[in-house]
C-alpha cells in the first residue's frame, strides 16, 4: 500500500520534474559549461573554445561588471527595503476598516497585473521631458528640472520609485495574509501586560510574521537582482552606466556583442551572488540554531 | 526489586529493540543546525568566493589558483566532518 502511494506520488510528479529538468537543470549546467569557454558564434572563429577559468579571471577586474554589481546592490537595497516598509504599513492599513477600502485595495493591486515592459513604457511616457506629467509638475510646482536622460541620480531614483510602485502590492498582499493568520491571544496578553505598540511589533508581530517577511524578501530580492525589461524601456541602462544593472549588463554583453561565453560567466556569478545573499538572509532570520554540548 | 514506575512497558521495550537506532545530533562549530548537504553547500560557496578573491588579489602576486583549491578542499573536509 505504502509502495503504491509512493509510486503514484512519483508518477504525478513526473511531468513537473521532466519539465524542470529540461528547462531548469539542463540549461543551468549548459550555462556553467559555456562559462568556461570563449564563444562568439558571429566572430571570425565561431567555435566554442575551452579557456579554463579565464572568463572568471577577467570578470574580477572588469570595471563595467563591478560597477553594474554595485549599482544593482544599491537598487536592491533601496527598492526592497522601501517596498517592505510601505507594504507593511499598507497591510496594517488594510487590516482596519475605512471608507472606500475595497476600491482602494483594487486600485492598489492594479500595478501587479501589468507586464514589466508596459510599466517601463508608461513611466517612460510620464518622465520624458516636455511631454511627461512628472517633469511638467515638478517644474511648475517646485521649479525642479527633471531629465532622466541626462541626470544619473534622477534616472536611478525614478527606477527605484517605479519598482516600488510596481511591486509593493505583492508585499502588501503577502503581509496581509500573514497578519490575518496571526492568533489574537498573544496580542491580548501583551496588552494586558502593558506592552506598548512598539514592543508588540518588535516582540510579537515581527517574530510571528518573520517567515512570510523572509519569503517575500526572497521573491523581491531575486526579482530585483534580475530586473531588465523595465530598466531597458525606461533608461536603457543610462545615462552613461548609472542604471546599468547586472541584468541589463548581461543583456548588452550577450545580445548586441554576442559574447556568449563571457555573458554566461556573468550569469553564473550573478546566480552565485543571489544564492549567497538569500542563504545569508535565511541563516540570519530563520535557520534553527544548533545547541552546543 | 524493580520499581514499577521506572520499568519500561514490556511491549515498548521489545519495540525499541527492533527499532533502528536514533541518530544522535552532534553540535558542530557552525552556529546553525546543518546536515551533510548544507555543509557541502557551505563549502562550495566558500570555494567559489575564495577562488574569485584569489583571482583578484593573490594570482597577480604569482600564487597559483591550485593553492586556493587545496585550501578550499581542506576547508571543505573540515566543514563537512566537524561543522
Amino acid at each position: 500500500m505504502q509502495n503504491a502511494i509512493q509510486e503514484l506520488g512519483w508518477f504525478l510528479l513526473a511531468p513537473t520534474l521532466t519539465i524542470l529538468f529540461f528547462f531548469g537543470v539542463l540549461p543551468f549546467f549548459y550555462v556553467v559549461y559555456v562559462s568556461f569557454h570563449s564563444w562568439n558564434p558571429f566572430a571570425v572563429d565561431p567555435n566554442m573554445v575551452f579557456n579554463g577559468a579565464d572568463n572568471f579571471r577577467k570578470i574580477v577586474f572588469d570595471p563595467a561588471f563591478l560597477n553594474s554589481v554595485s549599482v544593482t546592490v544599491l537598487f536592491v537595497l533601496f527598492a526592497v527595503i522601501s517596498e517592505l516598509i510601505v507594504g507593511y504599513l499598507l497591510a496594517q492599513a488594510f487590516m482596519r476598516d475605512f471608507p472606500g477600502k475595497a476600491i482602494f485595495r483594487t486600485i492598489h493591486t492594479l500595478p501587479l497585473i501589468m507586464a514589466p515592459i508596459i510599466v517601463g513604457s508608461v513611466w517612460k511616457l510620464m518622465t520624458t521631458p516636455s511631454i511627461g506629467i512628472i517633469p511638467h509638475y515638478l517644474d511648475e510646482w517646485f521649479g525642479i528640472t527633471m531629465n532622466i536622460g541626462t541626470s544619473a541620480p534622477a534616472a536611478f531614483a525614478t527606477i527605484v520609485i517605479m519598482d516600488i510602485w510596481h511591486w509593493t502590492p505583492l508585499v502588501t498582499l503577502t503581509l496581509i495574509a500573514a497578519l490575518v493568520s496571526l492568533p489574537p491571544d498573544p496580542f491580548e496578553q501583551a496588552q494586558i501586560d502593558g506592552a506598548n505598540k512598539r514592543q508588540i511589533f518588535w516582540h510579537i508581530t515581527l517574530p510571528m510574521i518573520a517567515p512570510a517577511v523572509v519569503a517575500t524578501v526572497f521573491i523581491r530580492l531575486m526579482d530585483a537582482l534580475r530586473t531588465v525589461d523595465e530598466v531597458w524601456m525606461l533608461t536603457g541602462g543610462g545615462p552613461g552606466s548609472a542604471t546599468r544593472f547586472v541584468g541589463v549588463h548581461i543583456f548588452k554583453e550577450v545580445f548586441p556583442k554576442t559574447n556568449y561565453g563571457y555573458g554566461s560567466t556573468i550569469s553564473v556569478i550573478v546566480l552565485y551572488l543571489t544564492i549567497v545573499v538569500c542563504w545569508l538572509l535565511y541563516v540570519t532570520m530563520l535557520a534553527p540554531r544548533s545547541k552546543k554540548d | 526489586m524493580v520499581d514499577q514506575n521506572d520499568a519500561p512497558l514490556a511491549a515498548a521495550h521489545f519495540e525499541e529493540e527492533g527499532a533502528p537506532p536514533i541518530a544522535q545530533k552532534k553540535a558542530g562549530f557552525l552556529p546553525i543546525e546543518t546536515n551533510w548537504f548544507d555543509r557541502v553547500f557551505i563549502s562550495v560557496v566558500i570555494w567559489i568566493a575564495l577562488s574569485l578573491l584569489w583571482f583578484r588579489v593573490f594570482e597577480p602576486l604569482g600564487l597559483s589558483i591550485w593553492i586556493s583549491n587545496a585550501i578550499a578542499i581542506a576547508l571543505a573536509v573540515f566543514i563537512v566532518r566537524k561543522g
